[in-house]
């Protein structure tokens, strides 16, 4: 069945969320044009108002709509802790575990050599200006387990021994409540070359 | 060619490279033993509960299995070939570069088992810790053999006449070696040259010559396509 234009246009937005296919497009199209229709507004309000007020931090890169993010901001974070990730949302993952007070730097992706992706796309130049200003002192790599995180991390950590400053790269393991039986042969090798001792 | 949709069970592999397709799934470009360079979609490979996603990772030999034809091939299943150390990190730059120059170079559905031995070779001396220059130059020079393009490195071009240890060529792709004196610049000795044919490379002289060589050699083969990895890598020496 064929939309009307201006319904069809809606549909075709709402792909471009994540997880969202043409079916369940529809339903939200119409449960937005239907019951809706407040949420609707206020959804398109805040849409847009988002789009036009929330930019990157000028400090760390983080999603934020002032000159700094709140974490940047904040007087309580320790300022000689330096935390690398790829992504906004590990930002808000480390944030959730409650167990780091430092500050972050989010790269917005990683070293992808075939695909072009080089240190210019990933802010090194903003990276190194923090790194300069001589407050870090230990850099956390936090970049995902892939060979892409890997080489991201191994770069970064020889920007930051260059300059003398202690990098480390995030333990891999075995999750919590996990057994070891289904865990792959990769993690395990990481977990047995990182094992510590109990007393 | 049978129109049946065919299925491929364990063959030996690499990941060559991947990109993310949809929400939950990737598009994986594998290089295969026995059936060269294939596009194959892998579905529900990412997220949090793929079981697959900690194996699909480049640099590592795999058993992969896939079903369909042409270019529409889907990812059943892969498994770790064997025991395997990961690729040290100041070797994943060279890595990528090993699997752009197969993206680049080879043609997808033809199959170069010795190719392929040659890559797993360089990426075990490589994971053994073996210098990188050395090992990039001698998989550069097989690569360029196994496609067809063999550098003739014991012979003089034109005459034909056998390359002398103590002299100096200039090496012209698609003709090869033509004698030159020894100030001009650009010219490679032919010490260099035999150490490459009988793939020693034991000084720095010889792998730089040897680099020369293979990279305007290959230059030829890449028609003037970039290679991206070689861009990225030198963006990271400037910054380092």
């Amino acid at each position: 069945m064929k939309h009307s234009p201006a319904l069809e246009r809606l549909i075709d937005a709402l792909r471009a969320l994540p997880g969202v296919g043409p079916k369940t497009a529809r339903r939200m199209a119409f449960q937005l044009l239907q019951e809706g229709r407040v949420g609707a507004r206020d959804l398109a309000g805040a849409l847009t108002h988002a789009l036009e007020t929330v930019g990157r931090c000028g400090r760390c890169r983080m999603l934020t709509e002032g000159e700094l993010c709140s974490i940047c901001s904040a007087s309580g974070r320790e300022g000689s802790l330096l935390c690398v990730v790829e992504s906004p949302a590990d930002v808000v993952a480390i944030e959730q575990s409650g167990s780091y007070r430092g500050r972050y730097f989010v790269l917005m992706g990683h070293l992808s050599p075939l695909d072009a992706i080089g240190p210019e796309q990933l802010g090194i130049r903003e990276l190194e200006a923090i790194l300069a200003h001589g407050e870090v002192r230990e850099v956390i790599l936090a970049t995902n387990p892939t060979v892409e995180g890997e080489a991201t991390a191994h770069f970064i950590g020889e920007l930051a021994a260059k300059r003398g400053i202690r990098a480390t790269r995030i333990a891999h393991g075995v999750p919590i409540g996990g057994e070891l039986e289904y865990v792959d042969g990769g993690t395990l090798a990481h977990a047995l070359a990182g094992r510590q001792a109990v007393y | 060619m049978s129109r049946h949709s065919r299925r491929v069970q364990l063959a030996p592999g690499y990941l060559l490279h991947h990109r993310p397709w949809r929400d939950t799934s990737r598009i994986l470009e594998i290089i295969a033993r026995d059936h060269g360079r294939l596009t194959l979609f892998a579905r529900g490979v990412r997220g949090p509960r793929s079981r697959l996603a900690p194996i699909l990772q480049p640099f590592r030999p795999l058993l992969l299995s896939w079903s369909g034809r042409g270019e529409a091939a889907q990812l059943t299943g892969a498994e770790a070939a064997g025991e395997s150390l990961p690729l040290p990190s100041p070797a994943l730059m060279s890595g990528f570069y090993l699997n752009e120059l197969l993206l680049k170079l080879t043609t997808r559905h033809d199959p170069h088992p010795e190719l392929f031995d040659d890559y797993h070779h360089t990426l075990e001396t490589l994971k053994a810790g073996a210098p990188l220059e050395r090992s990039l130059r001698l998989f550069e020079k097989r690569l360029l053999e196994n496609l067809g393009y063999g550098l003739l490195l014991g012979s003089e071009a034109q005459s034909g006449q056998a390359v002398g240890a103590d002299a100096y060529y200039h090496f012209r792709p698609a003709v090869g070696l033509v004698p030159a004196v020894a100030e001009v610049t650009g010219v490679v000795s032919g010490r260099s040259l035999l150490s490459l044919e009988r793939e020693e490379l034991e000084t720095p002289e010889a792998l730089e010559d040897a680099r020369r060589v293979l990279r305007a050699a290959l230059g030829q083969c890449l028609e003037g396509r970039e290679l991206a990895s070689r861009t990225v890598a030198r963006a990271i020496v400037r910054r380092g």
